[in-house]
């Protein structure tokens, strides 16, 4: 008997040491970084990475990408999740195609959509086969910023609503149906239904997918890369060229603790708002 | 207030025909029992008259409208469901308020009709509170209350005591009793409880396999059933049912013979009698027959003895202070007027033509 109880802890202890090994010391280490000069204690990487240049543009692009994507991620996301559910025959079909995007890398996502936008892209070919176009325009320029922050959304859009969709899914089918039927029997419409019933019992799979998807939004860096390079500054991209480029980690380690701090804000703003109404008047 | 009337109806799941041309006609004010073991269709049925589930052909009228096409929300009923579905997200009042809510109601006769409801169910004072803070009890109250809060044409409800513990099982059947029986609203009531059944129903529609086998009153159904399957399903223990042979127009058990109301088909016929209804006494004693007994069971308010007569066997009840021991011999005598004669072939009553 008493040997068990050391079970549970022996089973769990490999995936500690290696969270612990992988993630919680590179973490601190990254910590460390960012607030260690050559003299002991600094805050001088973080007053160079906010005189940078490209500091404000980084920080901007990626709240604002993050602002846009994740939203438009979880209203598709729930209006195809809401269709799902009122397929029955070949619902496993369309919940497959719906979610192939899952299985491809972000780089590689980022390159199928440059195979599109790109000077000679499928984008460019198509509209001149319309005759709208004389000749190929450029879309990823950073003259364009406009339209290569639209290249990067609909690249996130097409990569990463099936995380979304997956999450919703999976946390309607946890619905019973008694509720959905019992709002119908007394008097709701099929729309009154869904925002009255199944929108507020799908509150904590929703709370799941925001945070998931705010923190990847927030660190979202391939696609950006592969569309525009730097023109299109995101922080996790100042992270990777003042560490490559610039062989200053120390400045690199202040973006990526920047992000940290804005992914824990965005988690804690989440956790508030969306509490369960049971809580708060408990 | 309007009656329920249901005609032909027939559903189907997959291949198993669940529903087998039922129909059946429920009053204005007339409190109603479905009645039947699980899988006989009558949950099928309810959900086939809410509105949730659409059958294959058969019509379903509420008062006199014809709603088989409707969807629920347009058939102006109520429904209570065996787990309550009493949202989780809204507090004790939005709940109850729910279907005015969705009917627009004005704020004045909301707030009214609420605490009307809750007041019958006794919870007026807990409606600021959220589901997850009741017991399972006060949310079968809630969910009664959203359900009479919008004064139905109709209340459906779909075994709404299975999920309480016994005792509080006993406690809200009187009190669904005496509520419904004070608001007189047209009431259908799934169960599988027979005892809720004969407590609660002005009459019983008792199911068996896709069809209503018998349609009567509680005391007629128990005293009177239609079939073996009827006189089995209903009654705890059940009726015993002997198969006994035929002379002419009488049945005989050994010395005894009895007279039958028609001539049976067969050379035999089964006599269906109520544990109740036969006495049991130690001496031989007239119209009487020897049955042998097997066990005694002990139940505190009566015995329960096991008996052989001949390879059948029955069972009897006695009073708890009867000397009986097992291997004794009795002799029972059969309550004249208390008997049923069935076709042991059909399983069907000789007396009582069948329903449906």
């Amino acid at each position: 008997m008493r040997s068990e109880r050391y079970i549970p802890y022996l089973l769990v202890l490999p995936s500690v040491i290696f969270l612990l090994f992988l993630f919680a010391w590179p973490l601190v280490e990254a910590l460390l970084l960012s607030i260690r000069g050559s003299e002991g204690w600094t805050l001088e990487h973080f007053q160079r990475m906010a005189a940078d240049l490209y500091f404000k543009d980084a920080v901007k692009y990626t709240v604002l990408l993050a602002v846009v994507v994740v939203p438009l991620q979880v209203i598709l996301a729930l209006c195809m999740a809401m269709l799902l559910g009122g397929i029955s025959k070949g619902r496993d079909l369309f919940l497959y195609v719906w979610t192939i995007p899952l299985g491809i890398s972000d780089l590689a996502a980022g390159i199928a959509w440059l195979a599109i936008f790109t000077e000679r892209g499928y984008l460019n070919s198509f509209l001149q086969a319309l005759g709208l176009i004389q000749e190929p325009r450029l879309w990823l320029s950073y003259e364009t910023p406009a339209m290569l922050f639209l290249a990067v959304v609909a690249a996130e859009v097409w990569r990463a609503t099936a995380i979304v969709l997956v999450i919703l899914v999976a946390g309607l089918q946890l619905i019973p149906k008694e509720y959905n039927e019992a709002a119908e029997v007394f008097g709701a419409t099929p729309w009154r239904r869904f925002w009255k019933v199944t929108l507020p019992l799908l509150m904590p799979s929703l709370q799941v997918a925001l945070i998931l998807r705010t923190i990847l939004a927030l660190e979202v860096f391939a696609v950006v890369v592969a569309l525009g390079g730097r023109n299109l500054p995101v922080l996790a991209g100042e992270a990777y060229f003042w560490y490559n480029a610039y062989q200053n980690p120390g400045v690199a380690a202040a973006y990526s603790v920047l992000i940290l701090g804005i992914s824990v804000l965005a988690t804690l703003l989440y956790l508030r708002l969306m509490r369960p109404r049971q809580e708060v008047a408990a | 207030m309007a009656g329920i009337r249901v005609e032909n109806i027939v559903k189907l799941f997959g291949r198993v025909k669940a529903l087998n041309g039922v129909s059946l006609e429920v009053r204005d004010q007339e409190f109603v029992v479905l009645l039947g073991p699980s899988g006989c269709g009558k949950t099928t049925l309810l959900r086939i008259i809410a509105g949730l589930e659409h059958a294959e052909s058969g019509r379903v009228f509420i008062g006199d409208r014809d709603v088989t096409a409707l969807p629920p929300r347009s058939r102006k009923i109520a429904m209570v469901f065996q787990n309550y579905a009493v949202f989780p997200h809204l507090t004790v009042f939005e709940n109850i308020a729910f279907g005015l809510r969705m009917q627009k109601a004005l704020p004045e006769r909301l707030r009214a009709q609420v605490e009307r409801a809750a007041t019958l169910m006794h919870i007026e004072n807990l409606l600021e509170r959220y589901p997850a803070q009741l017991s399972g009890g006060q949310r079968q109250r809630v969910a009664v209350a959203r359900a009479l809060a919008v004064e139905p044409e109709v209340l459906l409800m779909d075994e709404p005591l299975s999920n309480l513990d016994a005792l509080l099982r006993l406690e809200m059947r009187a009190e669904l009793k005496r509520l419904l029986a004070e608001s007189r609203t047209t009431t259908l009531y799934v169960t599988h409880d027979q005892v809720e059944a004969m407590s609660l129903a002005d009459r019983i529609a008792v199911m068996n396999a896709g069809r209503v086998v018998q349609y009567d009153e509680p005391m007629k159904v128990y005293q009177e059933p239609a079939d073996t399957f009827v006189g089995g399903f209903i009654g705890s223990p059940p009726m015993n049912f002997l198969r006994l042979p035929v002379e002419g127009s009488q049945a005989r058990i050994q010395s005894l013979t009895l007279e039958l109301p028609s001539s049976p088909p067969g050379k035999d016929v089964l006599l269906g009698v109520r544990p109740e209804d036969l006495e049991a006494h130690l001496e031989p004693q007239p119209q009487s027959f020897p049955a042998r007994v097997l066990v005694v069971e002990p139940l505190g308010s009566h015995l329960l003895l096991t008996l052989a007569y001949e390879q059948q066997q029955l069972k009897v009840t006695v009073p708890p202070d009867f000397a009986a021991k097992s291997g004794q011999t009795l002799w029972l005598r059969p309550q004249p007027g208390r008997l049923r004669w069935l076709d042991p072939a059909s399983g069907q009553s000789l007396t009582h033509a069948r329903q449906a």
